[in-house]
């Protein structure tokens, strides 16, 4: 990866398919690579987590590159009632985030509304047999019959992946929490909720700092929350956070303990040509990415992707519309609730392409070198292994070629909110609801 | 919207030269109002008034739309969501500004001086709802459900509950606003947005079941939907009926408190009871 040019021209064609169904009633709500690229997970709106693992290569098929299987199942969260406020807490899990492998297990953090959770996932392969006081069975011996001494030796087992919650990071937030962001140091985390931020160290759980608190003394006066954060990829002292009302905040945290105030403030001016009834709340950001470099930010409100120059605070360097021809449709949006979804947006390898979801399946792309993007459909009927995925095209108006949707028979239940790029290969995961679709990059 | 809204600093609220533009820029609502504002901008012929009425009717649909799902919100799992609740909030205040600018504009060109007083019975009766709720924020939330429950109809509950929490906000903008503009509106308008409350619920504690609208502001509801809304009365009454006989006492200072300030606040009260209501979690 690297060479924009070799890519351009393939990134178009993602014929290796794999395809994955989680059980019909959950949800997919969010999915997430690990650093290595080996390891994807994704969250349900049942508290599941399901992990699954990259094949290796085998020597006998050089060129098949390694397909995605189930690695590990487990449940992350539960539902919970807070009696104080007789309200339920879903279980549905809003975020995973990796952590670095330092050792042999793998670790995540994975968040429903209002609690995260340290997850230490692990194989065992190998089980300890020839115990002195136990039989086979695990029963305790009688001791008159032993006889003999004995050393436990490991022998090897059929593999076992286990999940354990190492840390449960709780009652910090009385909102929702929206986000969860790993810090550069590995040491420590934060988690951001609708007015507050806090860090978290992952020995200590009984603690956290708050860094940001945009709660105003009256709540009659809440104009904005906070939508998502995130910190920067190198620098431990940086993070961004978006809002409601399109902004993002750049904070540094060794200003001052309480980053209330921020170091930059991204926002563009409104276009007055675009001003609309219903522009203030498709100007709420719903996901902000840094770039792999940390040189850039990319937010993602309900019709455009923007990519953002962390030096440049009064524009975008880019915008991207991802469906405009939805802008004339916000009504009717709006009554379906559909003005309301949360897209993410992500990098891939490079930061030179930025992919994003939409209604009815599809996912976009831009490269944002060559300024050519990409519709793509997650469907079953594109699917099948090897399938070349065709561009698709919305018409808006006139003739409607013959491959094209028109808008008003786009399936507005069918939406790609959530996608994931491997760090460093073109393999690309799209949640379509509840079915997660892994394509894969032509071999060269 | 609210840009051109707060341009009439001399009073009216928009000239003529400036009905084309600001109806334009409404024309980014749904198809049905799209028909009559793009045929009056090319056709002046179109009477405005009758644009002003469709857009009229477009606000009120959509703030009845965003108490519906205000109230769907609250219901579903994980409670409210502040981030959801604000944008339905600042929908509303949007919807509420465009149907009271295009109330104004139709009352504009119904008549050019508007008598001396032309209440408008049809936003009097909820404010009746109002001084309860307004005593009962987010308590009132803890008393609603019982009656609630033993509610028949589907739409007064929700409606109840949006009332109390709402209904306080709505009026107070309006009233506010109405202090921008100069006095020529405020006999004709203010009369109708800025009730004596106290002189409205002792005349018209009978005709509360006209009254059970959801946001208030709003005229009467279609005749389809009437049928769900009598109870609302019946359950306020229920409920608030104690902080009833206390509402008309303290009504009255309200209105002078809120007359002695000069400028509308920016951020809404309509997001301050709904917010309260969130906070009272």
């Amino acid at each position: 990866m690297g060479q924009a040019g070799a890519f351009t021209t393939s990134f178009l064609e993602f014929p290796r398919v794999s395809f994955y169904s989680v059980l019909p009633a959950d949800i997919i709500s969010t999915v997430e690579f690990n650093h290595t690229g080996e390891l994807l997970a994704t969250g349900d709106k049942g508290g599941r987590v399901v992990i699954f693992q990259r094949e290796q290569e085998s020597k006998n098929q050089v060129h098949r590159r390694g397909e995605y299987n189930v690695y590990s199942t487990f449940q992350s969260h539960e539902p919970e009632f807070d009696y104080l406020k007789s309200l339920e807490i879903e279980e549905k899990i809003n975020k995973i985030r990796w952590l670095p492998q330092q050792n042999a297990a793998y670790f995540l953090l994975s968040t429903n509304d209002k609690t995260v959770k340290l997850w230490k996932v692990s194989e065992r392969d190998k089980r300890p047999e020839g115990y002195n006081l136990k039989d086979e069975e695990g029963r305790l011996r009688d001791p008159a019959t032993i006889t003999t001494l004995r050393v436990p030796v490991l022998r090897p087992m059929d593999l076992m992946v286990e999940a354990t919650p190492r840390r449960v990071f709780a009652n910090a937030h009385t909102y929702h929490i929206n986000s969860i962001s790993v810090n550069s140091d590995y040491e420590t985390y934060m988690s951001a909720d609708d007015l507050r931020i806090n860090l978290w160290n992952f020995e200590i759980t009984n603690q956290s700092f708050n860094i940001v608190d945009i709660k105003p003394a009256n709540m009659e006066e809440l104009t904005e929350v906070i939508t998502a954060a995130e910190f920067h990829p190198h620098h431990c002292n940086t993070f961004v956070y978006s809002s409601s009302k399109g902004t993002i905040r750049l904070c540094d945290m060794r200003a001052s303990a309480l980053c209330d105030r921020h170091t930059k403030f991204f926002e563009e001016p409104e276009d007055p040509s675009n001003r609309s009834f219903f522009s203030e709340i498709i100007s709420s950001i719903s996901d902000v990415k840094f770039s792999h470099s940390g040189r850039y930010i990319m937010t993602r409100d309900y019709l455009t992707v923007k990519v953002w120059d962390l030096n440049m605070e009064n524009r975008p360097i880019e915008t991207y519309q991802v469906h405009d021809y939805l802008r004339s449709k916000l009504c009717s949006l709006y009554e379906n609730d559909c003005i309301f979804d949360k897209f993410e947006c992500v990098w891939n390898g490079s930061d030179s392409v930025i992919m994003t979801g939409s209604y009815n399946n599809f996912f976009r792309m831009f490269d944002r070198n060559t300024k050519r993007d990409v519709t793509l459909e997650a469907s079953r009927e594109n699917s099948k292994p090897r399938a070349i995925l065709k561009p698709r095209k919305v018409c808006v108006g006139g003739k409607r070629r013959k491959d094209e949707i028109s808008v008003d028979s786009l399936d507005f239940s069918k939406k790609i909110l959530h996608t994931a790029w491997h760090p460093s290969e073109n393999i690309i995961a799209v949640a379509a609801t509840n079915n997660l679709y892994i394509f894969q990059d032509k071999v060269n | 919207m609210s840009s051109w809204v707060q341009k009439g600093s001399s009073g009216r609220l928009l000239g003529r030269a400036y009905d084309l533009t600001a109806l334009r820029e409404l024309a980014r609502l749904p198809q049905s109002t799209n028909r009559y504002l793009f045929r009056a901008a090319q056709s002046p012929c179109i009477p405005y008034r009758r644009v002003a009425m469709e857009v009229q009717k477009e606000a009120q649909r959509i703030m009845t739309l965003s108490v519906w799902k205000m109230y769907h919100s609250r219901m579903q799992r994980g409670g409210l969501r502040l981030h959801r609740s604000l944008q339905l909030s600042l929908i509303m205040r949007s919807a509420r500004e465009l149907y009271l600018s295009a109330k104004v504009e139709a009352l504009d060109l119904e008549a050019p001086s508007p008598p001396a007083r032309c209440p408008d019975p049809r936003l009097h009766p909820p404010r009746e709802v109002e001084v309860p709720a307004a005593c009962v924020p987010p308590d009132g939330e803890q008393p609603l459900p019982e009656p609630m429950d033993t509610q028949e109809e589907e739409e007064a509950p929700p409606r109840a509950a949006e009332t109390e929490t709402l209904v306080r906000c709505s009026p107070r903008p309006a009233r506010v606003c109405r202090k921008r503009r100069s006095s020529s509106l405020s006999d004709g308008v203010d009369a109708g947005l800025v009730p004596s409350k106290k002189a409205r619920l002792e005349e018209q504690e009978e005709a509360k079941d006209s009254s059970s609208e959801v946001p208030d502001c709003l005229p009467p509801p279609p005749a389809q939907a009437e049928g769900a809304f009598p109870n609302l009365a019946r359950v306020l009454q229920r409920s608030f009926s104690g902080l009833l006989s206390r509402g008309p006492a303290a009504s009255p200072t309200a209105p002078p408190a809120r007359d002695a300030k000069p400028a509308c606040r920016p951020a809404d009260p309509m997001l301050s009871v709904l917010v309260r209501a969130v906070v009272a979690f």
